[in-house]
Order: structure tokens, then sequence, then C-alpha cells
């Protein structure tokens, strides 16, 4: 009976260790922080498939788009990666005037960036001219 | 028959041979979809210049006060790589993106040794005040002494190599772009960013 007791307070105190409150600034990958009850040696690979199959990947939460104080549109662009790998791709940032005419300028190239597995990650641009107004940006796989 | 067969032979060989040559095409530079490659190519040159001219505008360290241009004069760019690099692949997008910016203008009257100038702002000085054919010039159209504008800024840098050999067959290469900007009134960095590039393949592919 006292085992039987000791073993139920252990699972609770596993289980809400668990489901502790983690500070949404820090990210720890998943082999990096401690195992709980839902994520472990042996429903991780169960988990990783499933993200697979299901072909979770990069998303953007939010772009922000500000003039500078020197008078040039800047571009923030916040998102995070869903997939259980790091992804590594390419995006290009076009610039718009207030025709909606793109901006020649060669700053719009195709330019690498990566997201961490399962991490938030920042793209920032600058247009590097006063006349534009509003962006466009592409992206696409790394070519292999 | 036999002579039908030597004909489809022969048609054959032909159409090998001709699909054997590589067809030569141009290079998509928009959407390039071709593979990296162990040195640096124009796909390198513009992310590195894309991403420093950013840097300087997002700084925001060019606003003259006052209002106005910056002259920024080119300062020396050394190349400290295994390959024959033109540094102005990367200055001249550098230069054309920033001068194109309204953020600083670059002087073509004054720059480091071995940088491209344009000598005609002095040979065409010469020639049309002091030489024995500077009666032929309208006076007017004469450019006076006094007239040229002097830097207040210079642009230099760097490109570096580094190999590294990794265990089973493999090498890195890293490539650093180093460019700074100076004023050139009291000495200080005004500006300054690193970018690297690192590349990871076979090692019997050469770096240069």
């Amino acid at each position: 009976m006292r085992l039987a007791l000791n073993t139920l307070l252990l699972g609770v105190v596993v289980c809400l260790c668990g489901c502790q409150q983690e500070d949404k600034r820090i990210n720890m990958a998943a082999d990096v922080k401690s195992d709980n009850l839902l994520v472990n040696i042996v429903t991780k690979p169960v988990i990783y498939a499933f993200s697979w199959i299901i072909g979770e990947g990069v998303e953007i939460d939010r772009a922000v788009t500000y003039v500078n104080k020197d008078g040039f549109l800047q571009l923030d662009i916040a998102g995070h990666n869903r997939a259980f790998n790091t992804i590594v791709y390419e995006y290009k940032v076009e610039w718009l005037d207030k025709d909606g005419i793109v901006v020649d300028t060669a700053t719009s190239k195709w330019l690498q960036t990566s997201a961490a597995a399962r991490a938030p990650f920042a793209i920032k641009a600058v247009a590097p001219r006063t006349t534009a107004v509003d962006f466009r940006m592409n992206t696409r796989k790394i070519p292999n | 028959m036999i002579k039908k067969l030597l004909a489809f032979v022969l048609f054959a060989s032909t159409v090998t041979l001709v699909g054997c040559n590589t067809p030569t095409e141009n290079v998509d530079t928009i959407n390039d979809q071709g593979k990296a490659v162990m040195q640096l190519d124009y796909r390198d040159f513009d992310r590195a210049a894309s991403e420093m001219v950013q840097s300087m505008i997002e700084s925001g360290t060019f606003k003259k006060e006052g209002g106005g241009r910056y002259v920024v004069a080119k300062g020396r760019i050394v190349n400290d790589t295994m390959q024959h690099i033109d540094t102005d692949q990367l200055m001249g997008k550098v230069e054309q993106e920033l001068t194109r910016s309204g953020l600083v203008a670059m002087t073509a009257a004054v720059g480091a040794d071995n940088t491209p100038k344009d000598s005609l702002v002095y040979s065409s000085r010469d020639l049309t005040r002091d030489s024995d054919k500077a009666d032929e010039f309208n006076k007017d159209t004469v450019q006076a002494k006094g007239q040229l504008i002097a830097p207040e800024l210079s642009i230099s840098g760097k490109i570096i190599q580094r190999n590294i050999r990794y265990d089973n067959g493999k090498q890195q290469v890293e490539y650093y772009f180093q460019l700074q900007m100076n004023n050139l009134t009291n000495g200080l960095v005004f500006w300054q960013n690193e970018i690297v590039l690192g590349k990871r393949g076979s090692d019997k592919k050469v770096p240069w």
C-alpha cells in the first residue's frame, strides 16, 4: 500500500514537472531538454515521423514594416519552424513603390537563412530607396 | 538488310554523340537553380553586397546632419584569397546601391592606389587649361580651380579565405567579407561589418 502511494506521488510530481510552464523566450531543443511523459525516447520517433508525414515546416507569424528615422522602409518578419529538423531555405525581398512597381535594386537577391528545429526565427530587411512603401517576399528550397 | 542495319547503327551513333555534348545555356541570374560551388561565384558577391548595403542603411550612421550626402572615396580592398578576384565585383554593387540610396556620393577624383579612378578628372583640366590646345576651349566651360569636393569618408576592406580539412575526404572553405567606412577627418571607423560565407564539400574540389 505504501509502495503504491509512493509511486503515485512520484507520478504526480513527474507529471507536474512535465507540465511546468516554460519561459517562452527560451527554446530548448528536444535533445537538450529533459524528457517527460509525453515526449521521451519512446514517443519521439513517432512524433518526428508524424511531423514529417504531415509535412510540417516554416510558418510566418507576423510581418511588420515601418519607416526608419532615415526614411527607409524596414521589414521585420517573425516566424517559427514547426518541423523537428533545421530547415535551410532562401528568400528574396522585393520592394514596391507607391504604384506597386518593383524598385530596381541590387539588394533584392536570393539570400540564405535557416530556422532551427521547433524554434522561432526572424528575418530583417531594409529597402535601399526611400521610394519603397511596400514589399513582397518569395522563398525557395536551396537548389540541390 | 546489312545496308539498312549499317545505316541504323550510323544514325544511332550520331544521335548518341550529339546527345553527349552538353549544350551551352545562359545562366538565369535572377532565379539561378545552379548548385553551389567551392569558389566564389556571382551569387556569393550578390549576397555579400546585399547584406553589406542593408547593414549600412540600417545602421543609420550615413544620414548627414543638416542634409546632403557624404562624399566617399574608394579605399583599398585586399584580396586575401587563393582566387583571382577583381574586388570591384563586390565594391561595384555596394557603391552602386549606396549611391542610388541617396545617402552618399562616390568621388572619382580621389582614391587609394590601384583603385579605379577617373583619370579624366585631372587630364581634362590639364588639356583644357594648361595645354597648347587650351585656346580651343570655351573658357566658360572649362572647370574652374577649387571645384573638386574632398572626400569625407573612405571605404576599405578585405576578403579572406580559410581552408579547413575535415575527416572522410571533406573540406570546408570559409570566406570572410570585411568592409569598413572610415571618417577621413578624424580617422574613426564610422561603420564596420563582416559577412561569412562557408562552403563544405569534397576535398577533391579545388577552391581556387
